[in-house]
């Protein structure tokens, strides 16, 4: 009993003195929190998140900082759950820490906002793309990626245009994200006077979509658009080709995932979907597509490079402003155009960009994928 | 001997059945293929010497047993101590005495630790309301979250569409809850034991799963926002007033400071975690406390006494949801956000495992058990991802060791000396 | 016509779920028919096993063995030694010690257990979805053509036949064997078995071994018939079988395959009916409902209130 405490006290000595040569090399750095998921069931894409706003950091760092101040990052778990993002986001109002790149899910986003919005700390979201969360007209969030409400309607003009199907089944998770996405597709598919004959929620985290694929069948439809993520559209591709329904199915970026493919083999043949500009595929940023592989590091993912913008974006607007000042900042934000590795970013009065394009693609059965022109 | 080495062998062979293909090998997807690589060879060594070591022990366990027993006596509570830390009286005064440093520590400790504390209050009233359902009246009840879901739901409903306030939708929660207890416990409860288990388990669920889906009602999975936070007397605690209300900073000319907002809600959570206290104790000197009692016993004596079991067990249950119900208006006002997410099944177990690991029916208890669930995964965000582990480990080990709870509650009895 | 292929394909979808219900059911009733606790850890049982499988389903094929008999064998041999093991340590570690207290504790204790096993693998296999690729693709189709018609995959004929092979060894068990024999003996009357010179922790070690081993033909059944499985799969699929053997009257063998049946095809007619979104919600209503009727199931005995 007595040695564990002795070697626990001299672990936090040798902590405390670790701690405190780090702090002594870096004077006074601009602290950023990293929040989003390290563990549960979505860890993957809070990863993508993480390695952008790394590699942003410490390529800023290299070239001397900003203002003379080095960034400092430090991550923290979400998990993805709206409770733990309100601990979270009151330990970074705690630890003092004045500007955040994250959250990832729309719905730790959005109580997390809350908070630092309150708080006076700035956050940049490269992932949660629900409308909802700048509807409030908040001050101090901003995002660097796209709505889902601009990715329905791209997706639902091609439908209508491209494929001219007689009818069309418009399935989501009932999640914010997913139900979102499918909801902006039906509307303009209504619009557009596409037939709309099936539409309907099912649960994330089920395998067996035996049930949806028979309604499929019995309704008639020619075509599928899922609003959610990879893991269920791959099990109902797979179950669709299992059970003969031949129907050419499509869903927004969340589904674009190697996984997709290993889950449905063969029928993830010709499954479209809208995808940001592929950023790793820019001539410009492939300096940093070598630094990322360099790292072992995958910088496809849908997050990556938006993550990076958002550090870059912060980074920026201390410069243009002057100062640290979260206030400060987002007005310089508010006010300017900026550079950064996803294209020249300026924001409007709610704090989304004022244009994030979308494009169609094909994907194929090896997980490769190209543009649909 | 010769069994022995067996019953060595036996158990080593175990031991490495259960850790070597999970823990010893691992699945990659390469590109979209399905791979298995060896993980680092620090595990795989682990494992092997896992399986000596047990191997090892099951050989010269009785010798080594003798050794420990020998040399390393727990220090255990005396034996004393443990008789007056039971007594109902010594628990009721430590109550009181926790109460003066519980109402002025927040004012000296930081806005996390705070918030923390509030989370704390928070599951400490639901375990309490849980106690009576469960420790108290003895009925096994899984799906107490949907309570709690109820009286959360209420409050944000109420508040978005008719813009009442904290103060008014409070009762109302309550009942609304209590009424939902009321109408679920009426024709579940003549069902016994597990199968009770099972069939409030499902309401559970299905409280959760139609709260998913009526998106146009409850907002489906998006849930409920920008919930109004409790007022002091009319007084909000934000930055910017809404038109019609005062800040309380303004109101008495301070500096805003975001931390007088959490203090004040850590406060209400302390103040209804004392209503909750008050009530129980109180019920429980009356007659229905204790054919609760009585009837977790024994319900034939009861029925044999001319109790009614059914009014008996929808009261305990009825008021049980009620107190989830005021639980979960005063989550929905701190959360300021509810979504059907947050009241999954695994609520239901955090708050029967803090009943459980309080000593049933022991209500000190109940609240040392609600600090030590919802505090030990925070302190342990260190270990970040083995934290849960940790936790599932530590839930086993308790039981097995400490079945009785960490204050286990002890009738009052007289002891005839002879 | 086309209305009746549709409800007959709905039968057999609802059959094949149900009959994996089933298959891990008998786990969890065999479990409370002996010493009365429901085994929270066993839907984790049922996780670690699918891993097995797919361990030992990828590791054949890098050694370019896919030879479709030989990996389901493997697959097989290794989910159920595997499961069989964690089954036995699970009770020898957290259930046994408990023996005889209040029957709130094993159950913490079994919540604590199925927290600690779905987060060891987690951080051993990390989050994400492990899949693979069908291994018997093709269908057997019933009608005019597969949008026309009863389609069933090769999969789901496989799937109804083991399970019938499983039912009929297990029935042959527990009804013939000197171990069976001792098992009803104990689901009767522990207390007294054990005075009888039963070893009764050895038969209760052994009853949750098979169910582990159900559970881990469960398991390769399904990582066959979906291909994806990640370390949270373990609870809704526990949480669905002891809704089931609960259905089906607890403790109750037979009732537990009942269960499985009937959970299954409701669950298919529910999505049907209601939507995909609410086939959890007919589940349980379903459950509610018969519990109503029936307080102690389809098949479950009533309980004798003894004084």
């Amino acid at each position: 009993m007595h040695k564990a405490t002795r070697h626990l006290s001299r672990l936090f000595a040798a902590l405390a003195l670790a701690g405190a040569t780090f702090h002594a090399a870096a004077a006074e750095p601009v602290r950023i929190a990293l929040a989003g998921p390290v563990t549960g069931p979505v860890a993957q894409y809070g990863d993508m998140q993480f390695i952008g706003a790394k590699l942003a950091i410490e390529r800023i760092n290299e070239a001397g900082g900003v203002n003379g101040q080095l960034l400092e990052g430090s991550v923290y778990d979400d998990a993805c759950d709206p409770k733990q993002a309100v601990a979270v986001a009151n330990k970074i109002v705690n630890d003092g820490i004045a500007f955040v790149v994250g959250h990832l899910c729309s719905s730790s986003t959005q109580p997390a906002a809350d908070i630092y919005e309150d708080e006076g700390v700035l956050m940049i979201t490269p992932a949660a793309t629900s409308p909802q969360i700048t509807a409030q007209g908040y001050q101090l969030i901003f995002r660097t990626i796209g709505l889902d409400s601009l990715q329905g309607p791209t997706a639902g003009a091609f439908i209508a245009e491209r494929i001219k199907p007689q009818r069309v089944a418009v399935l989501h998770d009932k999640q914010q994200y997913g139900e979102g996405i499918a909801t902006a597709v039906r509307k303009t598919l209504q619009e557009r006077g596409v037939e709309v004959a099936l539409f309907e929620g099912l649960n994330a985290g089920d395998k067996d979509f035996s049930a949806m694929i028979a309604k499929l069948k019995q309704a008639g439809v020619d075509f599928v658009y899922y609003g959610g993520y990879h893991p269920e559209l791959g099990l109902l591709l797979r179950q669709s080709a299992e059970k003969g329904l031949k129907v050419r199915f499509m869903g927004p970026e969340g589904v674009g995932n190697k996984e997709l493919s290993a889950i449905a083999g063969p029928a993830s043949e010709g499954l479209l979907l809208t995808l940001p500009r592929a950023f790793d595929r820019d001539p410009h940023n492939q300096v940093l597509v070598e630094a990322f592989k360099a790292k072992n590091q995958d910088p496809s993912g849908p997050f990556v490079f938006p993550a990076y913008a958002a550090v870059q974006l912060i980074a920026q607007g201390i410069e243009k402003a002057g100062s640290s000042e979260p206030e400060a900042v987002a007005e310089a934000l508010r006010g300017n155009t900026f550079d950064t590795v996803t294209g020249t970013l300026a924001f409007d009065d709610k704090g989304d960009l004022k244009d994030f394009g979308f494009e169609v693609y094909e994907w194929h059965r090896d997980a490769s994928k190209t543009r649909v022109e | 001997m010769s069994t022995r080495l067996r019953t060595a062998l036996f158990s080593a062979l175990l031991v490495l059945a259960v850790a070597w293909p999970v823990l010893g090998l691992k699945l990659t997807t390469v590109g979209i293929r399905l791979e298995v690589h060896n993980a680092s060879p620090a595990m795989l060594w682990s494992i092997a010497a896992a399986a000596l070591g047990m191997f090892c022990w099951q050989l010269g366990r009785d010798r080594l047993a003798a050794l420990w027993s020998g040399a390393a006596s727990r220090p255990a509570v005396p034996g004393r101590l443990k008789e007056v830390l039971s007594l109902p009286a010594t628990q009721r005064w430590g109550l009181l005495a926790l109460l003066v440093p519980a109402l002025v520590w927040p004012f000296f400790a930081s806005r996390g630790a705070v918030d923390l504390a509030t989370l704390i209050l928070i599951y400490a009233m639901l375990g309490l309301g849980l106690n009576i359902v469960v420790g108290l009246a003895g009925l096994l009840d899984l799906g107490y979250v949907g309570f709690y879901a109820v009286g959360a739901y209420t409050y944000a409903l109420l508040s978005e569409y008719w813009g009442l306030g904290f103060w008014t939708c409070l009762p109302i929660a309550g009942a609304m809850a209590a009424l939902f207890g009321f109408l679920l416990g009426f024709p579940v409860l003549r069902l016994r034991g597990d199968y009770l288990a099972i069939v409030t388990l499902g309401f559970g669920e299905i409280i959760r799963i139609l709260l998913r889906n009526l998106t146009d009602v409850t907002g489906g999975p998006n849930g409920i926002g920008g919930i109004d936070k409790p007022t002091l007397f009319g007084l909000t605690f934000e930055r910017r007033a809404a038109e019609g209300l005062q800040t309380f900073h303004g109101f008495f000319g301070l500096p805003y400071d975001s931390a007088d907002k959490v203090i004040f809600l850590y406060l209400i959570a302390l103040a209804l975690v004392l209503l909750t206290l008050f009530v129980i104790n109180r019920l429980l000197r009356m007659p229905i406390g204790r054919a609760w009692e009585a009837l977790r016993e024994d319900e034939i004596a009861c029925r044999a006494l001319g109790l009614n079991p059914t009014v008996i067990k929808l009261s305990a249950f009825t008021l049980g949801a009620c107190f989830a119900g005021f639980a979960g208006s005063f989550f929905a006002a701190r959360q300021g956000l509810v979504t059907p997410e947050s009241f999954s099944f695994i609520e239901s177990a955090v708050i029967l495992a803090i009943v459980v690991l309080g000593g049933m029916g022991s209500q000190l208890g109940v609240i040392l058990a609600a600090v030590v669930m919802i505090l030990l995964p925070e302190l342990m965000r260190e270990f970040s991802e083995y934290r849960m582990l940790l936790f599932g480990a530590l839930l086993v080990l308790m039981m097995v060791w400490r079945p009785q709870g960490l204050l286990p509650m002890q009738r009052p009895h007289l002891e005839l000396k002879s | 016509m086309p209305e009746l292929y549709h409800y007959l394909q709905q039968l057999v979808n609802g059959l094949t779920v149900g009959s994996t219900y089933a298959l891990i059911a008998i786990g969890y009733t065999m479990v409370y028919g002996i010493i009365g606790m429901i085994n929270f850890a066993h839907g984790e049982v049922y996780m670690i096993a699918s891993y097995v499988a797919f361990i030992a389903i990828a590791g054949l094929s890098m050694l370019g063995l896919d030879h479709l008999p030989l990996l389901m064998a493997a697959a097989f041999a290794a989910s159920i030694v595997v499961a069989s093991a964690y089954g036995y340590s699970i009770e020898r570690l957290a259930y046994r010690p408990l023996r005889g207290g209040n029957r709130l504790i094993p159950l913490i204790s079994a919540i604590g257990m199925s927290i600690f096993l779905q987060n060891e693998v987690l951080l051993a296999q990390d989050s994400r979805d492990k899949a693979i690729p069908s291994l018997l693709p093709g269908n057997l189709v019933i009608g005019e053509s597969a949008m026309h018609g009863v389609v069933i995959s090769w999969t789901q004929i496989l799937i109804f036949a083991v399970i019938l092979l499983v039912m009929l060894g297990l029935t042959l068990f527990i009804s013939r064997s000197r171990l069976g024999r001792a098992c009803r003996a104990c689901a009767e009357d522990l207390k007294m078995a054990g005075l009888l010179g039963i070893d009764t922790h050895r038969i209760i070690a052994l009853t949750f071994v098979i169910g582990a081993v159900l559970a881990a033909v469960a398991a390769v059944l399904l990582g066959l018939q979906y291909g994806v499985i990640n370390p949270q799969m373990g609870f809704l699929a526990g949480i669905k079988a002891f809704t089931a053997a609960v259905l089906g009257g607890i403790g109750s063998i037979p009732g537990a395959m009942l269960g499985g049946l009937l959970l299954g095809v409701a669950e298919a007619f529910g999505a049907d009916l209601f939507g995909d979104a609410y086939k959890d919600v007919v589940a349980f209503s379903l459950l509610v409902l018969v519990l109503l009727l029936r307080p102690t199931g389809i098949l479950g005995r009533p309980e004798v209130e003894k004084v």
